[in-house]
């Protein structure tokens, strides 16, 4: 853990399962995954295709709920509350970046970056005056009144994250944002992403590709709907850097997306699931 | 709340404008629907109004005695006069003579109907109501003339007053006095015009534009030297003893009925009441004609809001995901429908009126506003819009988000 600390953990998931389909054809896009995340951790997640990474991921963000499971944010139980509080709970903790961007193709930039407000009752003229302000730090002042098809995709993604930003959340969900995006303007996202980090933002990036998770603290595996392994980056450069191989790389050599990326010599393993 | 309700009009109005050729092409269906309620509505209030001002002309001063037995029907529609032309009037000159000496009566007029083909020298008016009446009618009715003078007690059984449209069609010229013309082999003079009279449907149920007045003498004549009255006039000197004069005539008539109540005396608004039903019933009939057409116009907003739904599922999504709850986007969509009704509304509103002046031209009467009329054009156009924006909206606010953000389009 990164950060020993004795507040309640923001996320923390119990022996949650998402369940698809009945009888015969059910399947279990996640099962009874435990998770624990802590205030200001930087979580990629990686894992092939199907592994459940963005179930994990919609199901944080509260997009989908659980069949089975706790999910306990902030220390109160998610399952409880009815659809209008997970709306209020979206628009105000949570901010979500999209692989596609998902930005609204009929408003402008700011526009856009200022959508989550309206549900959060902000008058109009200071929604934009904060969404302005948050494109500012983005380095995006003078797109304010771009279309989003007049922008580039590594543009795009920046207004996205500035929208998910918008309303000071406490978690930041990334499904792989960088997906849709050049090496170049990858890494301009990564740099934006863990600048967001280091001024105590917790964030959980889905990712496929293994070179981002240099930025992350922790990264966390997933296969067949259970996390594989859970190593964390030792943020104290003075803990002696450890090679440690994880079960999963058994499975690497029969699965060709499987995560190159726990061989990276600066991760320890924290934590490894059966 | 307020502050959500104005970025949703707002937000409607940027996507209606954003599909303006679509947004136009539905609001013109429900202005179609609304434009042909209110110009029903609005012509059968002119014509209310107008039977209403005939009655209130008189201040409350007015009875009418009609022959037959009082029907107790409100759906006898069909007749308004409930005395049948080939039927043999109850009422007789002795209950004329007998009525005009009641105290509080300035007036007891009969009115006769004969029909006769008028021949002037170049033209012949075919079927024209003959109206024969006392000088008194010129009281009970409020006339005016365009020239000459009506008939009075002095007139000769030989002279006519005519409708203005009659003194056009027989003799080309709205001041044919001194004129003649011949009627069922009697040769008459005519010594007055009516002056156009706006209100061809009237209490006397007798068009006086198209009649021949003619004196009651002159009337009795050609039926035989016997009254066929259909309708009495009864004009009090006071509003206050209308009341009471109608009582003493009824009683008065009842006795010389040999205690048969074969007539029935009506006042105030109730003397215009056969007409009045008549017509609430047209209308009623009338408006569920225009209601179907407003009915389509809803179909239509229906049918391009669930269009608009399926294209924005994503942006459903995306608003789903920033956090609008579905009671957000139930109003999104909603509000949406309700501006296009609203504007439909307020454009067939404006349209109905237009089109009623237009029909008026052809008509004898003018179109009434009234807050009525308004009302239900309001009531209407947001009836239709919620009604046939609420399932599309519904179905926005209940499409899954994590399906709809992987919609592409």
């Amino acid at each position: 853990m990164p950060k020993t600390t004795t507040s309640t953990p923001v996320i923390q998931l119990t022996d949650l399962t998402k369940r698809y389909g009945f009888g015969d054809t059910a399947h279990k896009a996640l099962n009874e995954v435990t998770l624990t995340i802590e205030k200001g951790e930087f979580i990629a997640v990686m894992g092939p295709s199907g592994c459940g990474k963005t179930t994990l991921l919609n199901v944080i963000g509260l997009l989908d709920r659980a069949s089975e499971g706790d999910y306990d944010l902030d220390g109160k139980s998610v399952a409880s509350l009815s659809g209008k509080q997970h709306a209020r709970i979206r628009s105000s903790q949570i901010g979500i970046v999209f692989q596609s961007f998902n930005l609204i193709h009929r408003l402008n930039v700011l526009e856009n970056v200022a959508l989550p407000l309206t549900y959060s009752g902000i008058p109009h003229l200071k929604r934009l005056e904060r969404a302005s302000e948050i494109l500012k730090t983005f380095h995006l002042q003078e797109r304010e009144y771009y279309m989003p098809w007049q922008l580039s995709g590594g543009q795009m993604q920046r207004v996205a994250i500035a929208r998910a930003l918008v309303n000071n959340p406490s978690i930041i969900l990334a499904d792989e944002p960088t997906g849709n995006l050049d090496s170049r303007s990858s890494h301009v996202i990564m740099e934006e992403l863990s600048q967001l980090h280091k001024q105590g933002n917790t964030i959980i990036m889905v990712t496929h590709n293994p070179n981002l998770t240099s930025y992350a603290s922790r990264v966390i595996t997933m296969l067949d709907g259970k996390i594989a392994s859970d190593t964390s980056t030792m943020p104290d450069p003075t803990t002696p850097k450890k090679s440690v191989k994880v079960p999963l790389n058994q499975h690497a050599k029969r699965k060709e997306k499987a995560p190159k990326a726990v061989k990276s010599p600066r991760k320890k393993t924290r934590k490894a699931a059966k | 709340m307020i502050q959500l309700l104005t970025d949703h009009v707002q937000n409607a109005y940027h996507s209606l404008k954003s599909n303006r050729g679509r947004t136009l092409l539905t609001v013109l269906g429900i202005a179609i629907g609304i434009a042909s309620v209110t110009c029903t509505l609005a012509i059968s209030d002119g014509v209310r109004k107008m039977v209403d001002t005939q009655v209130s002309a008189f201040d409350g001063k007015l009875a009418v005695v009609r022959p037959g037995f009082k029907s107790h029907d409100p759906n006898q529609l069909v007749n308004p006069v409930t005395q049948q032309s080939f039927s043999t009037s109850t009422l007789t000159d002795a209950d004329i003579t007998a009525l005009s000496k009641l105290p509080n009566v300035e007036a007891a007029v009969p009115l006769m109907t004969i029909e006769g083909t008028i021949h002037a020298q170049h033209a012949t008016g075919p079927n024209s109501v003959v109206l024969a009446t006392t000088p008194d009618f010129a009281k009970v009715s409020n006339i005016t003339m365009l020239s000459g003078k009506f008939l009075d007690d002095t007139a000769d059984n030989n002279t006519a007053v005519i409708g203005v449209q009659l003194a056009i069609s027989l003799f080309d010229t709205d001041h044919p006095i001194g004129e003649a013309f011949t009627m069922r082999g009697q040769q008459f003079t005519v010594v007055g015009v009516l002056r156009q009279e706006s209100a061809p449907i009237n209490f006397n149920n007798v068009d006086l534009n198209n009649a021949v007045v003619v004196s009651f003498e002159q009337g009795k004549n050609f039926n035989q030297g016997r009254s066929q009255i259909q309708q009495i006039d009864l004009l009090a000197k006071e509003s206050s003893s209308l009341s009471s004069v109608a009582k003493q005539a009824k009683s008065k008539l009842i006795s010389q009925h040999q205690g048969e109540e074969d007539f029935s005396i009506t006042s105030g608004k109730a003397i215009t009441q056969p007409t009045g039903q008549l017509f609430q019933a047209m209308t009623g009939v009338m408006t569920a004609i225009a209601a179907i057409s407003l009915i389509v116009g809803g179909i239509g907003i229906m049918n391009i809001m669930l269009v608009g739904v399926a294209e924005r599922t994503r942006e459903i999504g995306i608003r789903k995901a920033v956090g609008a709850s579905q009671r957000a986007i139930v109003a999104q969509f909603l509000i949406e429908s309700l501006i296009m009704s609203g504007f439909g509304g307020l454009i067939g509103y404006g349209f109905g009126y237009l089109s009623a002046f237009i029909v008026s031209i052809f008509l004898y009467f003018t179109p009434a506003f009234s807050w009525q009329t308004a009302g239900i054009a309001l009531a209407m156009m947001i009836a239709v819009g919620l009604f046939f924006g609420l399932y599309p909206a519904l179905k926005a606010a209940r499409k899954d988000t994590i399906e709809s953000l992987r919609q592409y389009h």
